[in-house]
């Protein structure tokens, strides 16, 4: 449970209106009287993630202390025994104050009172007076708090209020209304302390203050949307929700993020809406609090990225292909059908899934290609590997990322897990704020290096503090001779209390990166670390369920199996293997048949016979396994779209038409099984999926100061997997890097979190985020190629070739050019390979 | 003591300003006390300061040498701020001792800095005064070159660099935590305390800070030179020494004086500043600017000794002792209307009390200016004006609460004639 009370926590005892109280030392008084006491002492600008102010002055409380004598120090008591109390003459904020045994504090008064609805008042004088159209009327602070403290009058004359800029723009995605901000500062905090990228600022003073942005574009973060939650007024509303719904008629649906390894618990407010057919909709993505994977955090991405589920080009018909077109068909035909080629295949059958589908989808599709005596199960992309690793020398049971702090560190490598996981980017980040010794090596700058530990004692590097900048493409030589060449950095990370290493793929090939995760997975043994909580290793695998396709049986190398060796039928499951891999052509063109169950109508799909429409997570309950190996389950919230169904429904069906047993009724039926027959999920099933606890610091209640009704976890927190297996430190061979020929350059693939998928593009409000396609490198590779920065110039490459913008900066390192993937819809390579670039003259136009 | 010796503003003792390092160390003894002070154990130093008595001048009264006393020794960074912020209305002695004795500031800088061990002394001042803080980068360049300033000072191993540094033109940055904000780079906002500035976490850069005003410093030489028992006899008991007072408003002759604490109020506007202008007479006074509570200029008032202790009792503060007198041509609810709106003009924000408090008092007091207000918008800014006292992150707040709640207990029927129309407002505003 994730509660402020450890076993070694000191306790001392406060006195609380009269009452005594057994509180953590340190604490903060205002999470300590809700925690203990269920004393909701009324704040604005104090938020347990972040430190107090002492702004609004609302959390106003009388204050004492045991008295005692100068001289002695012994406590002084009156004639009936008691302890004599010292009360300061004026009333303290509560907020600011850490509790410490003898504290008394009264918060019932009449002085109490008379000070919180003097403050009310204040706060009310310039507010405007818009609540019946405001996005935040009906989960709002500032009303639940007037309403409790407040005097009910105003005092002030209209004509006297303050008039300012109702829909400022702060940035594309976030807007301000000046007249109601309050100048809580926790949107500036939380930008400062939580991210660690103070684009929000104070401007002006006295009744002018007021929120600014200092970063062009305008509240540039990955993470905006958080200050929406936090805003204990209407004053900063997203672009996506704003005007679009009242609190009150929203449904919250308990959800998983279906974006990445992370897992981040949401809630999917929904209503019946006339814009959707008049079924429940998804309105707005809201956090759901989770201290162990997001805590109350999620990324724009997550919040924003919702709209795909109603994209125009969501796929809605099943299509099956007669000649070089496709017709409309039935379910119940279309069972047949499939079955029936999947039968003629005589077990040539294979399949690849993406990190989209859910452990109940992948099940039921392992079951249909074993049960037809296939064996191969893929996963797709084949770029990151060493979910087995992640199985064994994972995180334990009971680990928390934000549990570390002090004497604590962590090794982040070839990863850039701003754009990767931005929540692991952030918890990692508030780590090394609590003392986490934060290791960033890659082969380029990312904006995680900025925040590696100061650490004057590694000297001689490219870029400054606990930071190592390698060459191109290696990665794994460095994480394997760490303690040789490395040496300082390596002994700080093997002496820590607990260690994570993030070890991702970046410029590596499925082979390099294999070698860096047994590379980390072997420094993670020999240390000590592997198996403590707290301590173990994570791959940002792509998909919301890396680790879920993992435990189904699919792996990334037996996708490249199977694609040296096609078989006469492929299904693919929510995997855009065309849009994303341009060399998939060559060996997609000796299958047979491909079967897709997806999304889309996307590349592979029109080559495919049989396009089957599934769910995404919104309209379906399922489960995903996150990059910790937690399970969590996630709830139908929206409508469905056209004839798609669940992904386990339509193969479980198929299945059934094949005489492979009957298909599952539900998904909790599917777990059932899974349950059953997967070790590693021995005894896990939806109810236990969906249990909860109360969690610290507590926020979801039925306080009235946190807002917003979607924090409070209803839907479980899930169940983190037992590690399973022993890894022993295994010797690694480390493959040679691409060599470039002449006229030729390495073309290292990079993620892009916000880009042009098809999952993505849909939305639409976030499109002027996306960065245009580049390629990025170093001066001396750009000179050259006769490159400056600014040029076009034409990427060529296996399977295609697309025009880009070069950036010339030495930001990356010498002998390769960055070149991120889905930037445009043409298929760019997918992993490390060799090219050319060549300077485009005549004018060009660059594709996006 | 007038006409004989200062303490502070030794250059009238001589009949001209001492700027230049030679003058200062011919003609007012220059560097002695500091000298002197090296040669000490710090702890002697501080115990020195205590002994004396003196307070701090910038408007609290807090005893100097008891800040001193509460760095940390053991910590290895500390600071020596000095507080030439001078805003207060009404206030400009600082500017003075600046102008025209600066060495004897640099020399009771240096003697705090050497007693707490700290590493360099910053001068914040505020930003008009531009040509003061070249002057004493200049004065600050000669006593380094005199061996005053830098690595292992006069040989004794201690070593500490000067500095000044101008503010950006806001009344907060004088407060201790706002001004170290604003000698950070920051937003000058105040400081939630604890940590206070002499605590480590709670000073600059999070060090262990020592911020004094500039007339607090400028005391320290003559006490190290002629010892705090000397400097006890001067004063009233608990108010030791002289002050700066600035005199200013409806009186003969303006200007600073350099009084014992025990001098009182008919003293000096009376014999020493010649009394109201010609045909008027005293009506009220703001001892210590538009921070402190007004007091009818009544003879209680004036036998008055103006010292912390005895202003106390009449229901005032001498804080900096920013003197602004007024006669009876004046309405006292214009003088609460030009208060109140220096301080919604000056109030950081930071805070809900004083934001938008200050902003409201204003606008009702914008109200009662033009004749368009009744009796009950007077109980009504009274009542905010308390609503807002005691409740705010720092003492501005309180600060802003004071013009409102005593001119209205004193004069409250000059409200009512303005409220009502009855007197239009003063000319020009």
């Amino acid at each position: 449970m994730v509660t402020p009370v450890k076993e070694d926590t000191e306790l001392v005892t406060i006195n609380i209106d009269g009452k005594d109280y057994q509180v953590p030392k340190g604490g903060n008084l205002v999470d300590m009287a809700k925690w203990v006491a269920g004393n909701d002492i009324p704040v604005f600008c104090y938020h347990p993630k972040m430190d107090p102010v002492g702004m609004c002055r609302m959390c106003l409380i009388e204050l004492g202390g045991v008295a005692r004598d100068r001289a002695t120090g012994d406590i002084q008591y009156n004639d009936d025994g008691t302890p004599q109390i010292r009360w300061f003459p004026k009333l303290q904020t509560a907020c600011t104050q850490t509790v410490n045994d003898g504290m008394y504090i009264k918060t019932n008064t009449e002085q109490v009172k008379e000070g919180r609805e003097s403050v009310i008042e204040f706060l009310l004088t310039s507010h405007p007076l818009d609540c019946p159209i405001c996005d935040k009327g009906g989960e709002c602070p500032l009303q639940n708090l007037t309403m409790a403290h407040g005097n009910g009058v105003s005092r002030m004359y209209f004509d006297d209020k303050m008039h300012l800029n109702k829909h400022y723009p702060l940035g594309d995605l976030i807007y301000l209304d000046r007249e109601r901000c309050i100048q809580c500062a926790r949107c500036i905090r939380f930008q400062d302390e939580i991210v660690g990228d103070d684009v929000l600022a104070f401007h002006e003073r006295g009744r002018r203050l007021q929120i600014i942005t200092n970063s062009d574009p305008g509240f540039d973060t990955y993470f905006s949307g958080n200050t929406t939650d936090i805003c204990p007024v209407g004053a900063l509303t997203t672009g996506d929700f704003r005007f679009g719904a009242r609190p009150w008629e929203l449904t919250e649906v308990p959800s998983i993020s279906p974006w990445d390894a992370a897992g981040e618990n949401i809630s999917l407010s929904t209503r019946l809406d006339r814009d959707f057919g008049g079924k429940a909709m998804i309105k707005r993505v809201m956090p759901r609090q989770n201290e162990y994977v997001n805590e109350i955090w999620i990324s724009d991405k997550t919040r924003f990225g919702h709209h795909f589920t109603r994209s125009d080009n969501r796929l809605s018909k099943i299509q099956i292909r007669k000649g070089s077109n496709f017709s409309e068909s039935t379910w119940d035909s279309t069972f047949k059908a499939v079955a029936k080629t999947l039968k003629e295949a005589n077990g040539s059958v294979a399949a690849i899934a993406g990190g989209s589908a859910t452990n109940e989808d992948l099940y039921e599709l392992a079951q249909l290609v074993t049960g037809l005596g296939g064996d191969k199960l893929g996963a797709w992309s084949p770029t990151h590997t060493g979910a087995d690793l992640v199985a064994q020398v994972g995180l334990p049971e009971g680990s928390n990322l934000g549990e570390l702090g002090a004497g604590d560190a962590i090794l982040v490598i070839a990863s850039d897990l701003e754009e990767e996981v931005p929540m692991w980017r952030l918890r990692l980040k508030t780590a090394q704020d609590r003392g986490a010794y934060l290791v960033v090596a890659n082969g380029r700058n990312t904006r995680l290096e900025e925040l590696a530990t100061e650490d004057p004692n590694i000297k001689g590097r490219v870029v400054d503090g606990a930071a190592i900048r390698y060459e191109a493409g290696s990665a794994a030589a460095v994480m394997a001779n760490l303690k040789k060449s490395n040496k300082d950095i390596a002994k700080k990370l093997a002496d820590a209390n607990h260690l994570v290493i993030v070890a991702g793929a970046e410029g590596l090939t499925l082979e390099g990166h294999r070698a860096l995760v047994q590379s980390a997975a072997n420094f993670l043994i020999d240390s000590g670390h592997a198996g403590k909580v707290n301590s173990g290793l994570l791959v940002p695998l792509p998909g919301a369920n890396g680790m879920g396709l993992h435990y189904m049986g699919f792996s990334p190398e037996t996708t490249q199996d199977i694609a040296a060796n096609p078989p006469k039928v492929l299904i693919v499951l929510n995997a855009e293997i065309l849009d994303d891999d341009p060399t998939a052509k060559t060996w997609l063109s000796q299958v047979d048949t491909v079967i897709t169950l997806g999304y889309f109508m996307d590349a592979i799909a029109r080559e495919s016979k049989f396009v089957l429409p599934v769910q995404t997570f919104a309209e379906r309950d399922g489960s995903f396994t996150n990059g910790e190996r937690r399970v969590q389950r996630f709830y139908t919230a929206q409508g469905p779209m056209g004839d798609a169904i669940p992904a386990w429904k339509a193969v479980g069906n198929i299945a059934q038409a094949a005489d492979l047993g009957r298909a599952k009724l539900s998904a909790a039926a599917v777990m059932v099984a899974i349950a059953k027959n997967v070790a590693a999920f021995e005894g896990i099933t939806y109810k236990v999926l969906a249990r909860t606890e109360r969690q610290f610091p507590d926020v979801g209640g039925d306080d009235k100061y946190y807002g917003g009704n979607a924090y409070q976890n209803t839907g479980g927190i899930g169940k983190q997997i037992a590690l399973s297996g022993t890894a022993k430190s295994e010797k690694v061979t480390v493959p040679d890097a691409l060599k470039a020929g002449k006229g030729e350059i390495v073309l290292l693939p990079t993620t892009r979190l916000y880009d042009r998928s098809h999952m993505f593009i849909p939305t639409v409000m976030v499109r002027s985020r996306v960065s245009l396609p580049f390629v990025h490198l170093n001066p001396k590779d750009a000179k050259a190629l006769k490159l400056a920065d600014g040029d076009y110039a034409e990427v060529n490459y296996d399977g295609g070739s697309v025009r880009v913008r070069a950036v010339v900066s030495d930001d990356v390192s010498v002998g390769a050019a960055v070149f991120p993937r889905k930037l445009t819809e043409k298929a760019t390579p997918l992993v490390p390979t060799v090219g050319t670039i060549t300077k485009v003259t005549e004018p060009a136009q660059i594709e996006g | 003591m007038a006409d004989s010796k200062h303490i502070v503003l030794r250059h009238l003792d001589i009949g001209k300003p001492i700027i230049k390092l030679k003058d200062y160390e011919k003609r007012a003894g220059g560097y002695d006390g500091f000298k002197k002070a090296v040669k000490m154990e710090k702890s002697a130093v501080i115990d020195e300061v205590k002994a004396s008595g003196l307070r701090g001048r910038g408007g609290a009264g807090f005893p100097a040498g008891v800040k001193w006393s509460f760095i940390p020794q053991n910590e290895p960074i500390k600071y020596v701020t000095v507080n030439a912020d001078e805003s207060e209305t009404g206030t400009f002695k600082d500017r003075l001792i600046m102008e025209q004795n600066p060495h004897q500031l640099i020399e009771g800088a240096l003697t705090c800095a050497y007693a707490i061990g700290a590493k360099a002394v910053y001068i914040y001042l505020r930003g008009e005064f531009w040509d003061v803080a070249h002057m004493l980068d200049e004065r600050i360049e000669e006593a380094r070159k005199a061996g005053y300033i830098g690595e292992n000072i006069l040989g004794s191993g201690f070593s500490c660099e000067v500095y000044t540094h101008l503010g950006a033109g806001a009344y907060i940055c004088g407060e201790e935590s706002a001004l170290l904000n604003s000698l950070e780079g920051k937003l000058g906002q105040p400081r939630v305390r604890p940590p206070f500035p002499a605590q480590k976490g709670g000073g600059l850069y999070g060090e262990a800070t020592v911020v004094n005003n500039v007339e607090t410093l400028a005391n320290v030489p003559w006490i190290m030179v002629n010892g705090a028992d000397e400097y006890k006899k001067i004063g009233t008991e608990q108010s030791a020494g002289t002050k700066l007072y600035c005199v200013s408003g409806n009186i003969q002759k303006p200007g600073v004086y350099e009084l014992p604490f025990d001098t009182t109020f008919r003293e000096l506007l009376e014999t020493v500043c010649g009394g109201p202008p010609e045909g008027r007479s005293f009506k009220a006074l703001l001892p210590s600017g538009g921070s402190g509570p007004i007091v009818p200029l009544t003879d209680e008032v004036l036998d008055t000794r103006m010292s912390y202790e005895d202003c106390a009792a009449i229901d005032t503060i001498i804080g900096s002792a920013s003197l602004i007198v007024m006669d009876d041509s004046v309405n006292i609810a214009w003088v609460a209307s030009k208060v109140i709106k220096f301080f919604a003009h000056e109030s950081c924000g930071k805070c809900t009390p004083c934001r938008e408090g200050t902003y409201w008092l204003d606008k009702v007091l914008d109200r009662i200016m033009a004749g368009q207000a009744t009796a009950k918008d007077i109980e009504r800014i009274d009542d905010v004006a308390k609503n807002m006292a005691g409740i705010t992150l720092c003492a501005l707040g309180d600060f802003a609460a004071n013009p409102i709640i005593h001119t209205i207990k004193h004069f409250k029927e000059d409200f009512l004639a303005m409220a009502e129309g009855k007197e239009l407002a003063q000319a020009g505003d």
